[in-house]
């Protein structure tokens, strides 16, 4: 049950309060390998916390979080993940190759072939030798991309990745992603776009820290008795609050 | 600890400096006319001046006729215009000179005519107030120039004491027996302070920059992208030393050579041993930097610390004012700062030629206050937010 092979990430009863706000209020959550995992859920719902608890960069009050079979926080075994923060967060100085090398260095990948590839993939291979300071927002984000991709590696976490980001483009970004969960990367990413909801797997609608339902965007409809997901999300958020 | 990433994250730091051309440029053209500035302002001819000479020469009977060599001397040095001359008591002069009134005593013993006759040689016994320099040098020169001419014309004594039988036309020489309350004969006041100015120099632009760049890093979201990398806190922190070292030790050689070939100061040192010692100053000015960065959450407030950390050492760590002249409780504290053992060292190395194991107390305690700081920033390099 518990293989890390098929079950990449387990979060087991995570609660996480920062002074007074509890941002996560015990969830619990399992990923399976491959899978494309929308985290969904309006400003505030704890999302980015859920995801930088993932990583590491949170640890919780309560609960447990393993990742390839090993309890987080874990050093090494952040080079098999990639964390795209919500906010692009590259160096302003630097070029656009410079930063994904840099990042990509950091994660033990050292192959110049691997960093063109991955600018190939954000469209910016004739913008590499470019400060990130002239670059647009949405140049930014595609370059921040870049970066968490270019080392390969085996779970993908996107915090609102494609905010900023042309509808042709994040359609091409919809289209990788998916290439890589048939080579068996796992991808988790929130957003709160439901027409890219759609596009995922898997979905787990989080509000206050709780996770309010979890299933396919069909199951999850079909739940609801809703034609949408967004009315299904309405709907799961009163059941919760209707039960509190 | 692995080698690859501090490597990965030295170049980085080196890369956003070497993108950034105008601070590059910035951290050779500041010093540069800083230490020129200083050249100018101390170099500048000191006025106000006075000497006190405590004249008790019995003289002396010369073949029938009475020579005062100490009577024509002090009137020699009334007619000098460079300084004031006042006559005085021993305990006078003394108390005076030690209140900084006086920038000089000489002092002429009852035998002192006799004594020149007798070792054809004057000898002027003159004690210099001393902190500064520059006036001490300025006097010495004057002094000799005084005593040639209080020797000029006195044919009696220059034909030579008969009675000694041993008649000698050797002219008599002006000798100096100069004492010091501060400072020593050869240095100017530009030597003391321009070996210290390229420590503080190199503190001063490695800290702004660490600090600045670090809050930055944390401002973006950088660190925590760090942090979801296996970088360490202390690989971090040893990539940010290395990456900045190089640009301090190029800011070292550039105002080094500046002030020895532009502003002539006196060097003996070895640069390796100047580098030794800047190189400890990077270490504390960057861990340091990374510590306090944490405590600030824009950049207006890392700036309010570059009083706080770089001015306060200037204050207290020797540059302008020896710390042993400081009050009692005020010196462990400058004994805690690293800037106050960096400047000892350098000027030690620069003036004197000391070398590294005669500053091993310095070096020591860089090290001691390098590991601490370390300490203190690893702890905070790991935390993305306070
Ligand atoms: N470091 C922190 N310190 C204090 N409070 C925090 C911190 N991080 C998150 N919070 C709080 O935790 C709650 C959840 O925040 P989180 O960033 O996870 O929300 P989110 O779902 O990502 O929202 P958004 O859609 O706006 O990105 C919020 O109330 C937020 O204010
Ligand atoms: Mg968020």
């Amino acid at each position: 049950m518990t293989n890390p092979e098929h079950e990449p990430v387990k979060i087991e009863g995570v609660y996480k309060k920062f002074g007074n706000v509890e941002a996560l209020r015990g969830l619990s959550l399992t990923i399976r390998r491959g899978e494309i995992f929308g985290v969904l859920g309006p400003n505030g719902a704890g999302k980015s916390t859920l995801i930088r608890s993932i990583v590491g960069l949170i640890k919780p009050d309560q609960g447990r979080v393993v990742v390839l079979g090993e309890a987080m926080p874990n050093k090494p075994i952040l080079s098999r993940l990639g964390y795209m923060t919500q906010a692009s967060a590259l160096y302003d100085d630097l070029t656009v190759r410079q930063n994904v090398a840099f990042f990509a260095g950091l994660m033990g990948c050292k192959e110049d072939a691997k960093i063109q590839t991955a600018l190939e993939l954000v469209e910016l291979a004739h913008r590499a030798d470019s400060p990130i300071r002239i670059l647009s927002g949405g140049m930014r984000q595609r370059v921040s991309l870049a970066s968490v991709m270019a080392h390969q590696p085996e779970i993908i976490l996107l915090d609102e990745p494609t905010v900023g980001v042309d509808p042709q483009l994040r359609a091409q970004f919809w289209a990788h992603f998916r290439r890589l969960t048939e080579q068996g990367i796992t991808i988790i990413v929130s957003s709160h776009v439901m027409d890219e909801a759609e596009r995922c797997d898997r979905l787990g609608f989080i509000r206050g820290g709780q996770l309010l339902a979890e299933g396919s965007a069909d199951a999850l409809r079909q739940q609801a008795g809703k034609s949408n997901l967004e009315d299904a999300f309405l709907w799961f958020a009163q059941q919760k609050g209707a039960v509190q | 600890m692995n080698l690859s990433r501090i490597i990965i994250l030295a170049r980085r730091v080196a890369q956003q400096l070497v993108a950034d051309k105008r601070t590059l440029a910035l951290i050779i053209v500041v010093p540069v006319i800083l230490l020129t500035v200083a050249g100018v302002l101390i170099r500048v001819e000191p006025s106000g001046l006075t000497i006190a000479v405590v004249n008790q020469d019995e003289g002396l009977a010369l073949g029938g006729q009475s020579v005062n060599l100490g009577d024509r001397l002090t009137e020699n040095l009334q007619n000098f215009d460079l300084f004031d001359t006042k006559l005085m008591t021993t305990d006078d002069a003394k108390r005076q000179i030690e209140n900084g009134d006086l920038d000089a005593v000489i002092t002429l013993p009852p035998d002192f005519s006799a004594e020149v006759a007798q070792s054809r040689q004057l000898n002027l016994n003159v004690q210099f107030e001393g902190s500064n320099p520059t006036v001490a040098e300025r006097l010495r020169n004057a002094f000799e120039q005084v005593g040639d001419q209080a020797l000029a014309g006195l044919a009696t004594l220059q034909a030579g004491n008969e009675s000694d039988g041993n008649p000698s036309t050797a002219a008599i020489e002006t000798n100096l027996q100069a004492t010091y309350l501060n400072g020593g004969p050869e240095f100017d006041t530009l030597d003391y302070t321009a070996s210290a100015l390229i420590g503080v120099f190199v503190f001063l632009f490695v800290f702004i920059l660490t600090s600045i760049s670090f809050l930055r890093e944390r401002l973006a979201g950088t660190l925590e992208r760090l942090q979801a990398t296996p970088i360490q806190p202390l690989e971090i922190i040893i990539g940010y030393m290395l990456g900045f070292l190089i640009f301090g030790l190029l800011q070292g050689v550039v105002t080094l050579l500046y002030t020895v070939f532009v502003l002539n100061i006196h060097y003996h040192g070895n640069l390796l041993n100047v580098f030794v010692i800047e190189s400890l100053l990077v270490v504390v000015s960057v861990n340091l930097g990374i510590f306090l960065s944490t405590f600030a959450r824009n950049e207006f407030q890392v700036l309010q610390f570059i009083p706080l950390v770089v001015v306060t050492q200037v204050f207290l760590g020797g540059v302008l004012w020896p710390i042993e002249e400081m009050p009692g409780w005020l010196q462990p504290i400058a004994y805690m700062m690293p800037l106050t053992h960096a400047n000892t060292a350098l000027r030690a190395i620069m003036m004197t030629g000391e070398s590294l194991g005669g500053v091993w107390v310095q070096i020591v305690a860089l090290v001691a206050i390098g590991v601490a700081v370390i300490g203190l920033s690893a702890r905070t390099a790991g935390r993305v937010r306070m």
